[in-house]
């Protein structure tokens, strides 16, 4: 029997992927992904964990580190925020359409200029397209489930795809709060060993990462779009048999208070717990709000968005980036998108809010529901709000 | 339909031959003549003897939007005829139109060899380019064949973009094209002649989405040894074992590593992948390599 322990994320992250039994990491620090990296390297050189631990001069050798571990069979991990991840950018394709299933926390941080140490979901909107599994958590617990399941993913025959999981910075990882480590037995049971069917050996050569004229280039990307969208059904099996073994189960969109709800707000990673709080206010106020907690990311899950918003009149959808001079918070643009034509369709309003590490509160997001209430009815002349600007 | 006067254009050369610079020129010399025009090459990596094709399309009245490259052309130039044996220079041909050949064969020997029934255009443009140039570099030859077949540009309008082009070359350029003009041969569009459509992308066997392996892997690596390279000279070496003396430097020059020893310790070249770069024949300290031109 496990028992909760008090445990910083950051820590319970990197014991996650040890319970994984990753085979090679490779990091470089940047707040606040730190304590995750910081304490990986400990626990390889203390020889808690039997890992090859790369450090490398930046993110960008990081990643490009990670691909040729993968390549090799070996299970990977690595995590990194913000220009971290931007500075990897174009090595994120790479890992994807080599179908590497390297695991990767992304302790969620704003972007420069000016220099932000604090979390927003900027850094993860900008690599929205890189064709990577994408999920969202709002606890250190669910970090820690989610980077054991996302091995499990990734490396499922029918996927092989890199994962990233993405947990707010400061907010979440340098938060210590009770969290429940799974016994190392219990992982092994989950998680199989990674078998990559065809990995760099001498004894039976492949070509990597060849030339693609343009007479192949276009199958060869469709063949990665189906891949990934079929994905969608090995996540939701992981998460069921997570729930099975484990006792926790998760979901592309989790409703919390959604029964008969005609106002719903939608919110990712860790300020949706707040959000649920003020939910649960305006219920005990008489008003019929419910919360959707968007975790998958990507594959984008279309037909549980559109299954959860069957009875509401108001969707109101909060972003933590802005697409600029674009429709706003490019969640809540997605979302319309995938609403549009459905023949039951709720308003929609978008806020950006929550940027740079700003605070919305449980007053706050009342404040903001009713504001949404509001534009709804009376409309607003923009496309989005932004929430608690200063005039 | 009113019928469209625009004339498409296909060359097919090799790299160097000089066929993107033939498109250029002609462009050139139809929008100095007040038409529109565009010259563009298939973008591919760069491999001097390697099969290249570039493209104009030329309209007297309006713009030319479509960039798309050409498939079903008004004209089909051949710069060098070993092409033949590896291309359908006839391939997307539109009704009545024409492949103009750098060849010394006759209409009637190009059409028995290579069953061309569309309209023909032939000029030995090797010996005139020798001849008038000094060089093998036809394709201002090329190009004065085209103004006999097709006349969709002037010989006069040419001279300005040679003369910016080739500077005090462009004097023996013109020549080079002005003869051509007169000694090109030309065989009608035979009645049995029909325009033919172009494969459409896949139908060559080509690996469907479904078939691409894991992160588009080759599993069967060392591929390229089914590549005829070969495919790419337009000269071969020949070797004389009687001026041999069996130094072996031949074999270490090579760039394609393609010489090999003999029963009897002589050197050869295996011509499924010999380039035709010719460095083995400069190499050679006993002048037993020659470069003799691909005939076909
Ligand atoms: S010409 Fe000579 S050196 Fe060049 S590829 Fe052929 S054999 Fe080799
Ligand atoms: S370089 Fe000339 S002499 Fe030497 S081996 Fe080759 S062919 Fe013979």
């Amino acid at each position: 029997m496990t028992k909760r322990e008090g445990l910083e994320v950051s820590i319970a992250v990197a014991d996650a992927a040890m319970l994984s039994d990753v085979d090679v990491v490779s990091a470089y620090p940047i707040t606040p992904q730190t304590h995750i990296v910081e304490h990986l390297a400990e626990l390889v050189a203390n020889g808690e964990l039997k890992a090859a631990y790369i450090p490398v001069e930046s993110e960008h050798s990081a990643m490009s580190a990670c691909l040729g571990a993968s390549a090799i069979g070996a299970r990977t991990f690595t995590a990194t925020a913000s220009q971290g991840l931007e500075l990897m950018h174009e090595v994120l394709y790479v890992a994807s359409a080599m179908r590497f299933p390297i695991v990767m926390a992304v302790a969620n941080r704003a972007l420069s200029a000016p220099i932000s140490i604090w979390g927003d979901h900027s850094d993860v909107m900008a690599t929205r397209d890189v064709g990577w599994i994408q999920i969202f958590v709002e606890n250190g617990q669910e970090a820690v489930d989610n980077v054991i399941c996302a091995f499990r993913m990734g490396e499922d025959k029918r996927v092989l795809l890199p994962v990233m999981i993405h947990l707010d910075g400061f907010v979440l990882t340098h938060v210590i709060e009770p969290i429940e480590l799974p016994d190392k037995k219990d992982v092994d049971r989950f998680l199989p060993p990674f078998k990559y069917p065809l990995p760099l050996d001498p004894e039976k050569p492949v070509t990597m990462g060849a030339f693609g004229q343009p007479f192949i280039y276009t199958e060869v990307k469709w063949a990665q779009e189906i891949n990934l969208e079929k994905s969608k059904d090995v996540i939701l099996e992981v998460w069921q048999e997570f729930g099975k073994a484990f006792g926790r189960q998760y979901s592309p969109i989790e409703q919390y208070q959604t029964d008969g709800a005609k106002v719903l707000l939608l919110t990712m990673g860790s300020y949706s717990e707040t959000a649920m709080v003020a939910v649960d206010k305006m219920r005990n106020d008489g008003k019929e709000v419910g919360l959707l907690k968007l975790r998958l990311w990507r594959p984008f899950p279309y037909e549980e968005l559109r299954e959860s918003i069957k009875s509401a009149e108001i969707l109101i959808v909060l972003d933590r980036a802005i697409s600029f001079g674009g429709p706003g918070g490019p969640v809540c643009s997605e979302v319309k998108a995938a609403l549009y034509g459905g023949e039951k369709q709720p308003k929609v309003v978008g806020f950006v809010g929550g940027l740079g590490g700003r605070d919305i509160t449980m007053s706050g997001f009342e404040e903001m529901i009713n504001r949404g209430i509001e534009i709804a009815r009376t409309g607003s002349k923009r496309e989005f709000e932004i929430y608690g600007v200063r005039e | 339909m009113t019928k469209s006067k625009l004339t498409e254009i296909r060359w097919h050369g090799r790299g160097g031959q000089g066929a993107v610079t033939s498109a250029e020129l002609v462009a050139q010399a139809a929008i100095g003549e007040g038409k529109y025009a565009q010259a563009f090459p298939s973008f591919s990596p760069e491999r001097r003897g390697a099969p290249v094709m570039a493209f104009n399309r030329i309209n007297p009245d309006e713009p030319i939007r479509t960039r798309a490259e050409v498939d079903q052309p008004d004209v089909v130039l051949i710069m060098d005829p070993n092409l033949l044996s590896i291309l359908d220079a006839t391939s997307g041909l539109k009704e009545g139109g024409t492949v103009i050949i750098n060849t010394k064969k006759s209409v009637e020997q190009v059409r028995k060899d290579f069953g061309i029934s569309a309209r023909l255009a032939l000029v030995d443009a090797n010996t005139i380019a020798q001849e008038t140039l000094g060089v093998l570099i036809v394709n201002t030859t090329m190009i004065g064949a085209m103004i006999k077949a097709t006349g969709v540009i002037s010989s006069e309008s040419i001279k300005e973009p040679f003369e910016k082009r080739f500077g005090r070359l462009a004097e023996r350029n013109i020549k080079a094209l002005e003869r051509a003009v007169e000694e090109t041969k030309i065989g009608e569009w035979l009645e049995m002649a029909k325009a033919k459509t172009k494969e459409k992308p896949g139908t060559k066997g080509e690996l469907s989405w479904k078939e691409i392996e894991i992160g588009c892997f080759i599993t069967k690596p060392g591929n390229s040894v089914e590549i005829k390279t070969g495919d790419w000279k337009s000269r071969r070496p020949e070797f004389d074992f009687d001026k041999c003396n069996k130094c072996t430097l031949c074999y270490f020059f090579c760039p394609e590593g393609c010489i090999a020893k003999t029963k009897d310790g002589y050197f050869e070249a295996d011509l499924f992948y010999c380039k035709g770069c010719g460095i083995c024949a400069t190499e050679c300290p006993k002048d037993a390599i020659t470069m003799v031109e691909e005939a076909k």
